[in-house]
């Protein structure tokens, strides 16, 4: 739950998911759940030539699995208190 | 029983993988992913899936191309740095705590 | 609608005209009709679009069902901007044999630098293949 709860802090700001297939989207985000599939709105992607497919797409959903990474703004994330929770959680389990 | 005691990391015990990982926040790690990439970067946050956050990233990915002309097979490390990066877990293969292994 | 854990936000989606991103590869275009909690999918009147550069085709295929694991992601079609893309449609018949051609020199392609990470003791990466995801 800690990253469900840190993703949904991050709602409205700029991200870019990058996936399994190397195909990176860069969007604001609209919304995740508790899997972490991710909604992102206003999207681009990142190498229009290689993936014209994704040229009329202006929101979309990505399916959790296929996530490799997420860029995040740097500035918006609480360090100290991922810290924390990461830390209590740890011993807690 | 003596020598075990020595053995154990001080103040906090180290008995589940992942206790290892826990000692590690806030160090610089080395992370080790599939299809030849991996990461350096100071841990922020993990679960229980080793899903992270990872600060002041570098990326190194390992790829092969192959010259047109010559044929040659012409190996590359690309390097890229990342200010701030969640990590999916299913990706990663390895995690080393807190840096011997060099950068 | 009962309370769904997980792709919830899909029901948005419902009856709008998608595009769906299959891990091989494929491009699916069609109305969602129906999600449940993996993101299994039922496309309505879908096509398939293969796309080989700056040109692509369209081959109508129908009603799916996808099993949620195999996709990548669902993106909304902007219908505005939809006809004013600059690529070219052309015949079934055109795109699949630039395709075809398109894959051989891939895989060609594949297989020398498969083997080359092999040499090198290095994992090679299976881009379209299973067990990444």
């Amino acid at each position: 739950m800690l990253f469900y709860s840190f993703f949904k802090s991050l709602v409205g700001k700029d991200v870019v998911v990058e996936l399994k297939n190397d195909l990176s989207i860069c969007g604001t985000l609209h919304s995740v759940d508790q899997f972490l599939n991710i909604k992102l709105t206003d999207i681009q992607v990142t190498d229009p030539d290689t993936y014209p497919h994704m040229l009329s797409v202006k929101n979309c959903f990505i399916r959790c699995s296929v996530v490799r990474y997420v860029q995040l703004p740097a500035d918006e994330c609480d360090t100290q208190l991922l810290q924390r929770c990461s830390k209590k959680r740890g011993s807690s389990e | 029983m003596a020598d075990e005691q020595e053995q154990q990391v001080p103040v906090q015990n180290v008995e589940e993988p992942l206790d290892l990982i826990r000692l590690s926040l806030d160090e610089r790690i080395y992370v080790k992913m599939r299809n030849e990439r991996e990461l350096r970067g100071r841990l922020h946050a993990y679960d229980q899936h080793l899903n992270m956050i990872m600060g002041d990233v570098e990326e190194t990915v390992t790829t092969v191309e192959i010259d047109e002309e010559t044929y040659e097979e012409i190996y590359k490390s690309t390097k890229r740095n990342i200010p701030m990066l969640f990590v999916r877990g299913d990706g990663v293969i390895l995690v080393s705590p807190p840096m011997r292994t060099g950068t | 609608m009962s309370y769904l854990p997980g792709t919830a936000s899909l029901i948005e989606e419902i009856d709008k005209k998608l595009l769906v991103v299959l891990r091989d590869g494929r491009t699916l275009i069609g109305f969602l009709r129906s999600i449940d909690q993996f993101a299994n999918l039922v496309l309505h009147r879908t096509i398939e679009r293969i796309h080989v550069g700056k040109k692509y085709g369209d081959i109508p295929r129908g009603i799916f069902v996808v099993r949620g694991e195999n996709v990548v992601l669902l993106g909304e079609i902007d219908l505005e901007n939809e006809n004013t893309l600059p690529l070219e449609e052309v015949s079934i018949d055109e795109i699949l044999e630039m395709q075809r051609e398109e894959q051989l020199v891939k895989q060609e392609e594949e297989e020398r630098k498969k083997k080359a990470m092999l040499e090198r003791g290095l994992q090679p990466h299976s881009e379209l293949h299973d067990d990444m995801f």
